[in-house]
């Protein structure tokens, strides 16, 4: 799986996410909004419905104070007139509910003003009709139910109220299918808002396998490089340590079989000399002596001024000679040490790090003296180590330390400790003549020295002591400036062990 | 005295073998110097023939043997002369350029006499080879057992 798809596949993640999220909230509002709008049209239809029921009333109370009054005027049993006058006293609420229910329809609004306009007529003739009732003048009041008839103020009040109840069922089939629209609307988003949510959960879930799939072969993977990773680092260690060992021998070998041929260079150089010594005799002896004279001794003899420069000559180059394999010799030497300190092996001990370098420093107090210089110690961390290669490498430093510092100039050498994350870090510091910044890699190198060579020296104890440090599975390195003081800083493991190391080898 | 000591002197490198052979002349040791380049034929010369060192009974032998030998590594020889029943009362002198301390005790566990590193200061080397000489001439060679 590639950088690329895993992002992609991730932007894909997130825009079905947030498709999901507004498909929610589209059928969220909409279902709101849906069913508001089907409560408002639900109440439309109660409220139509109640406006016909109230019709219906209004024509039913009408009806019963016509039938009330006429039973009165036929009988005038005050029942049929209680009757009338409670029918009439309900017709004029009903009347005003209708009045309010129906305010907002124009068209019923009119429809109300011509019934509340028959209502009233109607109210009027009952009432005269009463009043001519209780005179007695049954006549006459009959007279105005026949005129009430013949007008057809009764009729006119039906035919309205009818008109006003097929509008109100016009109305409410209206409101009945819109009702069942808003419903419908509803459900179905609701629906097909579902079904889209479950779809994108459905790709969701897909995507999150394969992804989940695509992160366990990875770990898998991951798992097989490591395993590998382990094997080729124990490989290559091995070959690291072979070819190591190889070099040591190699090195080892090397520099003795050339110190065999350097014995016969060397002994028969002096030979040479020896033999140089008697052949430069022997010519003065045959240059010198006057013929005829007494024999003299030929190591007394002077040489002629040819001889004399050839014998000079003879011995210069034989003294090049020698002090040439002197130095192969120490330099040979060198790496045979070097070499066999390579092959020793650590011994780690708890080492008390003040007394130990206490130790070190009283060894060099004779040079410390003789240099004018003063060693200071501050307080050190303890640690395991090897203590024959702490101490080399201990006292090669304190002792470089008073070897190069500045002619003229008392010498201050510290010599400080602190441990960080399992290692504890020494530095060595003087206010010596300084290294050259050039020069920080190259004094680290074998034989090389650097500023000016006035003092004796192979170029091979901060190589060695770098060797050792790293064999104790530690670091080091240099800060300085010419004229400046040199500050070197080892850090070692604190708790140094055998298996470490030595068990490589 | 009832015989002459012979020096066998096993050293491949011919210059040091010279060498060697004019400082012991220098100290005055006069006794015949056999010397071998290799190991195989000192071995030979040593235990005869058969291999079984009865050739060299009753003679007074002295070995100056060096340890890096082309054919053959020169504490093999030494552990050879010292475990043979003619030979093992000889004295033996190992004369080498290793200075590795391993090795030299090594050759003493083996029952070398005298163990001398070759040094390349010339003025050491004789010195040491004339020591080796008057060393040569006070000890006792034991005589061969009969």
């Amino acid at each position: 799986m590639t950088a690329e798809g895993r992002r992609r596949r991730a932007v894909w993640q997130i825009l079905l996410f947030s498709a999901g999220l507004l498909v929610l909230t589209v059928i969220s509002a909409g279902s709101v909004y849906l069913v508001n709008k089907a409560r408002d049209d639900n109440k439309w239809v109660v409220h139509t419905l109640e406006v016909e029921n109230q019709l219906n009333t209004l024509l039913l109370e009408i009806r019963r104070a016509e039938s009330g009054a006429r039973g009165y005027l036929l009988t005038q049993e005050p029942n049929f007139k209680a009757d009338h006058d409670k029918a009439v006293a309900a017709i004029v609420p009903a009347l005003d509910r209708i009045t309010r229910l129906t305010g907002d329809n124009p068209a019923q609004r009119e429809s109300i003003e011509k019934l509340s306009a028959a209502i009233e007529t109607r109210l009027a003739q009952f009432s005269q009709e009463m009043v001519y009732v209780r005179q007695g003048q049954v006549d006459k009041a009959a007279a105005l139910v026949r005129e009430a008839a013949a007008v057809d103020t009764t009729s006119l009040i039906s035919s309205v109220a009818g008109a006003m109840i097929q509008e109100e069922e016009r109305l409410f089939r209206l409101r009945t299918t819109n009702a069942d629209r808003s419903q419908t609307f509803a459900a179905s988003m609701t629906g097909i808002g579902s079904g889209l949510v479950v779809l994108l959960a459905a790709i969701s879930i897909w995507l999150v396998r394969r992804s989940a799939q695509a992160r366990d072969d990875a770990e898998a993977r991951l798992r097989d490089a490591n395993v590998n990773l382990e094997a080729i680092v124990d490989e290559r260690t091995g070959d690291l340590r072979e070819a190591n060992d190889e070099i040591q021998r190699f090195a080892y070998i090397v520099s003795h079989d050339l110190r065999s041929p350097l014995v016969n260079i060397m002994g028969f150089t002096s030979e040479l000399e020896e033999l140089g010594k008697d052949i430069f005799r022997r010519i003065g002896g045959l240059t010198g002596v006057p013929a005829g004279g007494p024999p003299v001794d030929v190591a007394e003899i002077p040489l002629k001024d040819a001889d004399k420069q050839m014998s000079a000559d003879f011995s210069e180059a034989l003294g090049f000679i020698k002090s040439s394999i002197a130095r192969m010799d120490r330099l040979i030497s060198a790496i045979l040490n070097l070499t066999r300190e390579g092959r020793r092996e650590f011994q780690p001990e708890r080492i008390d790090t003040r007394d130990f370098i206490e130790a070190i420093v009283s060894s060099l107090a004779h040079q410390a003296a003789e240099a004018q210089a003063e060693i200071h110690i501050e307080p050190l961390p303890n640690i395991v180590s090897d203590r024959l290669a702490l101490e080399q490498i201990f006292s090669n430093l304190i002792d470089n330390a008073i070897k190069y510092l500045k002619n003229g100039v008392p010498g201050e050498i510290r010599i400080r400790g602190r441990t960080k994350l399992g290692y504890a870090i020494f530095e060595i510091s003087d206010n010596g003549r300084g290294i050259d910044s050039r020069d920080h890699q190259r004094i680290f190198d074998l034989f090389r020295r650097a500023g000016t060579q006035d003092k004796p020296g192979q170029g091979i104890g901060l190589a060695h002591v770098r060797a050792l440090v790293r064999r104790l599975g530690g670091t080091m390195s240099v800060s300085s400036e010419l004229n400046a003081g040199s500050t070197f800083t080892i850090t070692l493991p604190i708790n140094w062990n055998a298996s470490n190391r030595n068990a490589d080898r | 005295m009832t015989l002459p000591v012979t020096i066998i002197m096993i050293e491949d490198d011919e210059g040091h073998a010279r060498l060697i052979e004019r400082n012991i002349r220098r100290s005055g040791v006069n006794n015949e110097i056999v010397s071998f380049t290799n190991g195989t034929s000192a071995i030979k010369h040593l235990f005869g023939p058969d291999g079984t060192g009865l050739a060299q009974k009753g003679n007074a032998l002295l070995v100056l043997l060096d340890l890096n030998l082309p054919d053959m590594s020169g504490i093999d020889i030494l552990k050879q002369i010292k475990e043979n029943k003619y030979l093992k009362a000889s004295p033996v002198v190992v004369l080498t350029t290793t200075d590795d301390s391993q090795e030299i005790k090594r050759c003493y566990e083996l029952g070398c006499n005298v163990y001398i590193t070759k040094p390349v200061n010339y003025e050491n080397f004789a010195n040491a080879i004339r020591q080796l000489g008057l060393f040569f001439s006070v000890i006792q060679v034991p005589p061969a057992a009969p």
